[in-house]
């Protein structure tokens, strides 16, 4: 499989949210703001990308009665290094994502390639997988806050969209948006996109 | 040989010490920055919650004090630790009188602990400013009580409701809706989505300033 297709195919088509519904809790609970789900995108493509690298750069040394506590590891330890990174390096952003890095580690996501993906293939491809992989959350993240912010603080990436005259919609703030936000593009993907590509 | 009974132990083994050892290397390496950072930030806020007070004193503005970190912290800012108070307390001073108090107070988030820094008047009847330094809320939603609206509720509030009657400490503070205007001044505004982070704040500052106030009632500061 070319380099593309594989992208292509860990982004769009095998979509990790709205195609294997993975990485649903961070989807609900970081998406009430534009800048939280780009930086919470951001800190999973990282970590995808390099713990897939890695998992499959020892793929064939792996005890396969193990295998799920050395991915556990290394995407802990990948996880650990970029929050060790930013508080040394960039303490204001790290202040910013706040809890987010940790969350990572819990992210279904990166258990969900390493197992489908990198514990198969070679290191270069699997590496590609995650970028994409991350990516698609990404998109997923940034659709789903676009509209809760916009409706909820009347603002896009913390920049005011609407007047004085908007009146704030609390619900969008609060984790139900998130539910049924979530739910309805989940739906509309699945019965339009999947249903015309056959 | 990945069959055998000792490959995945000695597998795992390897990849811990490896692991570890490069999660060891590199927070080593980096604390003594963190620790750095960490420290600035912190008197970077005690110094602020206190240039209102050095700044009456001084007759220079509160932006200036702010700019002129680390000396002026160094100049106005005094850490204090009165026996048997159990949290970091600092003052400020000029010329030997003291001008304001700053202590350190924490409680109980909806997730974790949470830590802000208070400053008071002499008398510590007035809550001069109040800052969270460390919390561990919900992003976008408990978090927001670092927001200057929200925190700005509390700048020259009377922490002690009836000075005269010195057992009776309890700020009787009651909250109403973000979206709502206060009806009058003991009503403060509580975050969308975080009424258990909100009320945690409330519940943090009547114990702890509680807690100050019978201290200093009975020590010396």
């Amino acid at each position: 499989m070319k380099t593309s297709e594989i992208f292509i195919n860990s982004a769009f088509k095998e979509n990790s949210v709205w195609k294997q519904i993975l990485g649903i809790c961070s989807a609900l609970a970081v998406t009430n703001l534009m800048l939280n789900s780009l930086i919470m995108g951001l800190g999973v493509i990282f970590s995808l990308a390099l713990s897939n690298f890695t998992i499959s750069l020892i793929r064939n040394y792996t005890p396969r009665s193990v295998r799920m506590m050395v991915q556990t590891l290394i995407i802990a330890a990948y996880v650990i290094i970029v929050d060790i990174f930013l508080k040394a390096y960039m303490p204001d952003i790290s202040k910013q994502l706040g809890p987010y890095v940790g969350l990572i580690i819990t992210n279904c996501i990166l258990m969900g390639r390493a197992e489908a993906f990198a514990s198969q293939n070679k290191p270069f491809e699997s590496m590609i997988d995650g970028i994409g992989a991350g990516f698609g959350y990404t998109l997923v993240l940034l659709a789903i806050s676009f509209i809760r912010e916009l409706f909820g603080f009347g603002s896009v990436f913390g920049i005011r969209v609407f007047g004085s005259w908007w009146t704030n919609w609390s619900i969008m703030v609060m984790a139900p948006s998130a539910f049924f936000l979530l739910a309805m593009m989940i739906w509309i993907i699945n019965t339009r996109y999947y249903k015309l590509k056959g | 040989m990945k069959d055998s009974f000792l490959y995945p132990i000695l597998f795992m083994l390897i990849l811990v010490v490896i692991f570890v050892g490069v999660l060891a290397v590199m927070y080593r390496s980096s604390e003594a920055r963190i620790l750095a950072y960490n420290t600035d930030v912190y008197q970077k806020i005690v110094l602020r919650l206190l240039s209102p007070a050095i700044s009456q004193a001084t007759g220079k503005s509160m932006d200036e004090i702010n700019q002129a970190y680390p000396e002026a912290y160094a100049l106005y800012v005094q850490e204090i630790k009165p026996e048997g108070l159990d949290r970091r307390a600092f003052k400020a001073v000029d010329s030997d009188s003291t001008l304001a108090y700053c202590f350190e107070i924490g409680g109980k988030g909806l997730w974790g602990t949470m830590k802000a820094l208070i400053s008071t008047t002499t008398d510590l009847q007035t809550l001069v400013d109040f800052a969270i330094v460390n919390q561990m809320e919900t992003p976008g939603l408990g978090a927001r009580i670092e927001e200057d609206w929200f925190l700005g509720q509390f700048r020259n509030r009377q922490m002690v409701l009836y000075p005269e009657n010195k057992d009776d400490v309890t700020a009787s503070y009651e909250f109403i809706a973000e979206s709502q205007t206060p009806e009058h001044d003991r009503q403060l505004r509580r975050v969308t989505g975080a009424t258990i982070t909100s009320d945690s704040v409330i519940r943090m500052l009547k114990n702890e300033i509680n807690h100050i106030f019978a201290f200093a009632r009975d020590h010396e500061l």
